[in-house]
């Protein structure tokens, strides 16, 4: 265990970290799948996990997505997809899945954090003569956004796990080197390249749970120090 | 859905080994985090709840191919991805069963040694019937992701309904993915299903009072 393992050579060769399956290739490729998803994702689900957090309505509809949202596998929806809309359009597909995957957490993470604020506090500043809209953007998005991107980690942990098996169905990532590596016997390469998913995912998790953090601190001395 | 039928027997194997791979880890992975839960003293428990955050961070694929490095197993096989299932139930639920025994009625706990009952009797006959809930709560997150997760031991070479993907996707039998995806949705809901009806059965003393 204390050796310098093998596949330490596998990443540190400079023929890995060229061309179109080099390293910065397949985690760009990594990252802009992922980001663009989430992204695409948020745009439709943070704005209506807020109206609907905002309003107490549809608040069922959002726990039935979640609980199908977990029993549905990611692995098949992918694959299912790439076949249903046919391999030519496999880009489409995946993002499509993606976007699907990344949905359900992100929109109830904005409801909840909605949600979760007590009703006094919407009471108090519509006293003071805040329009809707005010209220919303100055009191509750901003308590709310703690939980906001607690979905959005929630989201990045599924769908940067997705990209992983995005190889399979003919596109790259960083899953390239463990799908290929499996095929022809080259554990250096499976693990090297395990390594630097792990790595990048869990730098991605502990930076939006930092983001979170701060935000909720942030939140704690504008009330006083006794926020939950 | 002619394939299917036409597949059954397939479908059927392949549907036993699904729920191997997936109790398995369900069932160790719940025990481990009850006791890790409650055995970790609140000083550790932030570490402990961090370190495990970041485990659950990890995509399921490079975990099972990672831990033959960590403890000398085939790259392939099922046995990697039970322990890396396993894992991921207890860092699924290690927060939840902490809240479950945090949130318990304290006096009922200081009853209860009053009573004279060890701190073993007292776990076993009050802290652990009272926990069930959300116990049961936890459970229900954890089974369904890895239903759905033991779906990606098909590329390590387990041949459970993940197998239906990556054949049918190579064979270009839409049918073949559309059963996989069916069947491990069925089987998530039906285990759903009955840790509900087991947190029920083990806590007789709600009915009525509980939805």
């Amino acid at each position: 265990m204390f050796e310098i393992p093998e596949f330490w050579g596998w990443l540190t060769s400079p023929e890995n970290w060229e061309g179109r399956y080099g390293i910065p290739s397949l985690l760009a490729e990594h990252l802009v799948l992922t980001l663009a998803a989430i992204f695409a994702a948020g745009l439709i689900a943070v704005p209506l996990g807020i109206v609907i957090g905002h309003f107490n309505r549809g608040t069922a509809l959002v726990v039935l997505l979640g609980s199908a949202s977990r029993a549905v596998p990611t692995m098949g929806l992918l694959f299912a997809l790439v076949m249903l809309l046919g391999v030519q359009q496999r880009e489409l597909a995946v993002v499509i899945a993606l976007v699907a995957i990344a949905f359900s957490p992100i929109l109830a993470g904005s409801y909840a954090g909605i949600g979760a604020i007590e009703k006094h506090i919407p009471d108090a500043a519509k006293a003071q003569g805040l329009t809707t809209w005010q209220l919303l953007r100055i009191v509750e998005i901003p308590l709310a956004l703690p939980a906001i991107i607690g979905g959005l980690r929630v989201a990045w942990i599924q769908v940067v796990s997705t990209v992983v098996l995005a190889p399979l169905v003919g596109l790259s990532g960083l899953g390239f080197g463990i799908i290929q590596g499996l095929a022809l016997r080259n554990f250096d390469q499976v693990v090297a390249s395990a390594l630097m998913i792990v790595v990048v995912t869990v730098l991605g998790d502990q930076l939006l749970g930092f983001a979170q953090k701060t935000q909720a601190f942030r939140l704690g001395h504008l009330s006083g120090g006794n926020s939950k | 859905m002619n394939w299917a039928l036409n597949n059954l027997e397939l479908v059927f194997q392949l549907t036993l080994t699904h729920l191997l791979v997936s109790l398995l880890p369900l069932v160790i992975g719940f025990f481990v985090a009850v006791i890790l839960a409650r055995v970790t003293s609140n000083r550790f428990a932030p570490s402990v709840t961090g370190a495990l955050g970041a485990v659950y961070a990890i995509p399921s694929l490079a975990l099972f191919v990672t831990l033959p490095v960590l403890i000398g197993t085939d790259f392939t096989g099922p046995v990697n991805v039970i322990i890396a299932l396993t894992i991921y139930v207890v860092s699924a639920m290690f927060f939840s069963a902490r809240d479950a025994f945090a949130s318990l009625p304290k006096p009922t706990l200081e009853f209860a040694q009053a009573q004279g009952l060890s701190s073993w009797q007292r776990f076993i006959h009050v802290e652990l019937p009272l926990a069930i809930p959300g116990l049961i709560a936890g459970a229900r997150v954890a089974a369904a992701s890895t239903v759905s997760m033991a779906s990606i031991g098909a590329v390590v070479g387990v041949r459970n309904l993940g197998y239906l993907f990556l054949d049918g996707f190579q064979r270009k039998i839409t049918e073949e993915v559309l059963t996989g995806l069916l069947a491990i949705f069925a089987i998530a809901v039906l285990l759903d299903l009955a840790l509900w009806l087991l947190g029920r059965a083990l806590t007789p003393w709600q009915r009525g009072t509980r939805v």
